[in-house]
């Protein structure tokens, strides 16, 4: 194919590219609506397949098998993270304004504007390999097209006619009229990319059909061309029994790639600042990773088909042209051409479009605002030296990268030099998500961690990388530095057995994430440094920043400020949108406070970084000087209302707590003085009845001295009967206080026969039964039968229950039955009598104080109602149990049950003798 | 999502990944497992994130209001 055709054809492809671009940033029709899709995002995503996947991935498969797919499995990874990772990242982008990666480093780190400068240098040196990869790979295939196929050597032919030194003016050219077109805040390229959509598309669909072409055109299915490779040994021990050989090297790709999907320049541009609608990120979230998986589907297939039908000496990279070349298929070739040079392109100019601004932001513009003789302050529009040094650094960019390519890249496979530009972006990977996700992350911390990664991929993998090619000599590599076999960079400390990219992958991770982690935990952090991380952490909103720095300024000096980089016109409409959600007149607001400078700084951030853009702000605005203690005041006070709210929730749960136990008592309280107030009135009524009838008797017997002898008799005994009562009322009442005062604890403690006992109450009260003509019978099962107790309290209860027996039963035909027998490990004692017998309602109450049943009022009383209440007490003082149940007569059955005790023996036991 | 992320880079990597080896129907085996994996993991992925887009509005709307 001629040469000259290729080119047309070439730049053909590339001026249509850039119409697309145009249609969309002019805003005609349907084009432009393509901006604001997901999928339109998720392509622009793909930029990621640069011509590294489209030449170098097949290059690389047909040397060692499925080894290039972790490079398209990390980024699967990642977006597994990506509602936690990504998201965040793109949440804090959009409210600070941030346009880089070397933005968003700085701008976590206490808005530091070296660290931000040190993070572009990096990337530019990083970068500029991978740069010229693409080059290269340009070059590669438009020799390989022109000149039929073969081993090709660009840095042999003449510079003129090298094509890529055309491609990477072409390429400059394209990124400045896209990447560069004017100044705009929010750094949007919709034309961009949209462009790059599109290629990102044809490229999928180029790489498609040539696949579908190797597997249907060339063979007969891939089932085919799998069996046709298994025959030949050698590709079979590549492809099949491979496994074996997957080890340290996939994981240290796995990991780069995951690094790489943010930490590289061109992916923060496409994926967080071209990001336009947080939604998009949903759907990018598993088609973009469907991308991947359906652009490498043909790869190794392609490979395959390369290594059975390409002579052994063919340039692996160039296998995607080769093959249809070889079958006699150039216009496939130039499809093939056209997809590599689609990646490449898109590559290119989304990386230098990335990398002019973050130099020109972090680097070339806070190095001119410093130096005053340039009096850069007083210029009245910047916005055309903006857009001249992004342009400048293009070039600048691109030459490098072009140069490096001639001198260098020529002995290495596409793979291996992205692999190392990986590397060295990878050294952010641990600032970021430190900065992202652990709040102790310092800028010391983060310039120690990037600084040592730095320098050892600088020594393991730039360095031989220059001596391989010639530069420094294979000395340096094969005995290390000074010839100290421990320093051979490809080996370091004696780590052999690791492929280099794997090798330095681990001393720089090592390196790095040591560092960052250590010097972040013994460095404090300084005040600034801790607001940030609040903010990035989510810890505290992005707009109370303007609670940290009270700074205020005149709203014309902001704006001139602002207008010279930005233009007076997108100046002047940003601030009146802004002005317009504050309900603020933007023509007449003059004074403008802490927010406002903040909104001032930020829309500056997005055109000149955050850290160019904090000391412009900074020059103009008074700033009231926070003390450190305040600050830390209002940055803790969150945390502070945290723990505060956490304290009030513990204390309210205790205090309700506290508080259903003081009204459980209160309630008890409540009954026991409700017990209280009826027991005085009981008393009071008790001790007043038998008073008064004496009072009254005796007042008789005095003002009648001439009574009649049998009626003064009678009066008198009244008289004493009622003293009597009074006096027995007396005693009991004493001694239930003096029970209830010992508590559970029988008086005496001492083996007692209950039989004994029986009897001797028996006897006591025989007279009584005699006198209300009650025949009591008494049944005595167990005898003896002892227990431990207080004899005289348990005749007590006897005599008690006997009384009330010999009470209640009808006179004449009375029969009442004092029983004592052995229940188990128990002693029941039982009085039964055939009175009137107690209602079943009433069997809990009548052993409660002064309790009387039947009608008080009408009833005259027949005793003191604390009989019952005293027996109740003192066999409960006993461990034992008082009930009524009613008898087979209607009568009542009173039902005493006493432990009974181990020992028979009544070694202790006091004997009585029985009274009376 | 983060149990989705152990799970892939468990699958996806040594030693799990080489203990598949030899040929599926005359296809290699390690290309098939990485493949379906891969496109299973994605199909969760996709299941995950358009199934719950109520988590993204909420979130929309909580930075709308800053």
């Amino acid at each position: 194919m001629s040469q000259s055709i290729l080119v047309a054809v070439a730049v053909a492809y590339l001026l249509l590219l850039f119409a697309v671009a145009w249609l969309v940033e002019r805003g005609s029709g349907r084009v432009s609506r393509l901006t604001g899709s997901s999928i339109v995002y998720t392509l622009s995503l793909a930029v990621y397949c640069s011509s590294w996947t489209f030449n170098g991935g097949v290059g690389k498969a047909s040397q060692t098998g499925l080894d290039f797919l972790p490079i398209y499995l990390g980024p699967t990874l990642a977006f597994c993270l990506g509602p936690i990772m990504i998201r965040r990242m793109l949440r804090i982008s959009h409210a600070n304004r941030i346009t880089s990666i070397a933005d968003l480093i700085g701008a976590r780190f206490g808005k530091s504007g070296g660290l931000a400068a040190l993070v572009t240098i990096i990337t530019v040196i990083g970068l500029v390999p991978y740069i010229a990869l693409q080059l290269k790979s340009i070059s590669v295939g438009f020799s390989a097209l022109s000149a039929g196929f073969g081993p090709a050597q660009p840095a042999s032919e003449p510079m003129l006619t090298d094509g890529a030194l055309w491609a990477a003016v072409v390429l400059t050219i394209f990124a400045m009229l896209f990447g560069s077109r004017s100044i705009s805040p929010d750094e949007h390229h919709p034309g961009m990319v949209v462009a790059v959509a599109l290629e990102s598309l044809l490229k999928l669909v180029f790489l498609t059909a040539i696949g579908l072409f190797v597997g249907y055109g060339l063979f007969n299915g891939f089932g085919d061309l799998f069996s046709r490779a298994a025959t030949i040994p050698d590709i079979q021990a590549v492809f099949q029994e491979a496994p074996a050989n997957y080890g340290y090297n996939w994981i240290a790709m796995t990991f780069l790639a995951f690094a790489a999907i943010f930490c590289l320049p061109r992916q923060f541009q496409v994926m967080v600042v071209e990001n336009t609608d947080e939604r998009h990120l949903d759907r990018a979230l598993w088609l973009f990773p469907l991308y991947l998986l359906a652009i490498n589907l043909f790869v190794l297939p392609i490979a395959i088909a390369g290594r059975i039908m390409l002579p052994a000496d063919t340039d692996p990279d160039n296998l995607v042209l080769s093959l249809p070349l070889a079958a006699g298929h150039p216009e496939l070739a130039l499809i093939a051409f056209l997809g590599g040079l689609s990646a490449s392109a898109s590559m290119v100019v989304v990386e230098t479009t990335a990398l002019s601004l973050m130099v020109c932001n972090d680097v070339v513009m806070p190095a001119l605002l410093r130096i005053r003789s340039l009096g850069l302050e007083h210029k009245p529009d910047l916005t055309r030296l903006l857009l001249w040094v992004r342009r400048l650094v293009m070039i600048v960019v691109m030459a490098l990268g072009y140069f490096y390519m001639r001198h260098d890249s020529a002995p290495f496979a596409l793979v291996s030099i992205g692999l190392m530009s990986f590397v060295a972006v990878a050294q952010f990977a641990p600032a970021i998500l430190g900065g992202l996700f652990w709040r102790g992350a310092s800028k010391a911390g983060a310039f120690a961690g990037i600084t040592t990664g730095f320098l050892v991929w600088f020594y393991t993998l730039l360095i031989p990388s220059f001596s391989r090619s010639g530069a420094l000599g294979e000395e340096f590599i094969a005995h290390g530095l000074f010839g100290i076999e421990l320093l051979k960079p490809y080996a370091l400390f004696g780590l052999e057995g690791l492929d280099p990219v794997t090798h330095s992958t681990f001393w720089t991770m090592l390196a790095n994430i040591g560092a960052f982690f250590f010097v972040s935990l013994f460095v404090r952090q300084s005040p600034v440094e801790r607001a940030r991380a609040a903010m990035f952490l989510g810890v505290a909103d992005p707009d109370e920043e303007a609670r940290f720095w009270r700074r205020t300024a005149l709203v014309p000096d902001l704006m001139s400020l602002t207008a010279r980089f930005l233009g007076r016109e997108k100046a002047a409409a940003a601030y009146a949108g802004f002005a317009r959600t504050r309900g603020v007149d933007p023509a007449t607001a003059v004074q403008a406070d802490a927010e406002t400078v903040l909104f001032y700084e930020r829309l500056l951030a997005g055109v000149i970084g955050a850290a160019s853009a904090r000391v412009l702000v900074g020059s103009i605005v008074e700033e009231e000087s926070l003390g450190v203690d305040e600050m830390m005041r209002i940055l803790d006070e969150t945390s502070r209302v945290i723990e505060a709210n956490r304290q009030l929730e513990e204390k309210s749960q205790a205090l309700e707590a506290a508080t259903t136990e003081l009204k459980a008592a209160n309630a008890r309280l409540q009954v026991l003085d409700r017990l209280k107030d009826d027991f005085v009135v009981t008393v009071n009524h008790e001790l007043r009845t038998p008073l008064a009838s004496i009072r009254a008797f005796s007042e008789i017997l005095r003002d009648n001295p001439d009574l009649p002898t049998d009626e003064r008799l009678d009066f008198l005994r009244i008289v004493v009967t009622e003293s009597e009562r009074l006096t027995r009322l007396i005693n009991q009442l004493l001694d239930l206080s003096k029970i209830e005062a010992t508590g559970s604890m029988p008086a005496d403690r001492a083996s007692v026969d209950l039989a004994a006992v029986v009897r001797e109450s028996a006897a006591a009260m025989q007279q009584v039964f005699a006198q209300s003509r009650v025949k009591l019978a008494i049944e005595i099962d167990a005898d003896p039968a002892f227990v431990v107790g207080d004899h005289d309290r348990l005749v007590q209860v006897v005599i008690n229950l006997l009384g009330n027996a010999a009470k209640f039963s009808p006179p004449g035909r009375g029969k009442a039955l004092l029983a004592l027998r052995r229940a188990g490990e128990h002693l029941e004692l039982s009085v039964t009598d055939n009175g009137p017998g107690i209602r079943t309602e009433d069997r809990e109450v009548v052993f409660e104080r002064f309790r009387q049943l039947g009608d008080t009022m009408s009833d005259k009383p027949q005793g003191a109602g604390l009989g019952l209440a005293i027996s109740q007490r003192i066999v409960a003082q006993h461990g034992g149990r008082i009930w009524v149940e009613g008898s087979r007569e209607g009568g009542a059955v009173f039902k005493v049950r006493l432990k009974a005790a181990r020992t028979k023996a009544p070694a202790a036991g006091r004997i009585r003798v029985p009274a009376g | 999502m983060v149990g989705l992320f152990a799970a892939g880079t468990i699958l996806l990597n040594p030693p799990i990944l080489n203990l598949v080896g030899g040929t599926l129907f005359g296809w290699p085996a390690l290309y098939l497992y990485l493949f379906v994996v891969w496109g299973l993991l994605i199909a969760v992925i996709g299941l995950i994130s358009e199934s719950s887009p109520g988590q993204a509005n909420e979130r929309d709307k909580d930075s709308a209001s800053r």
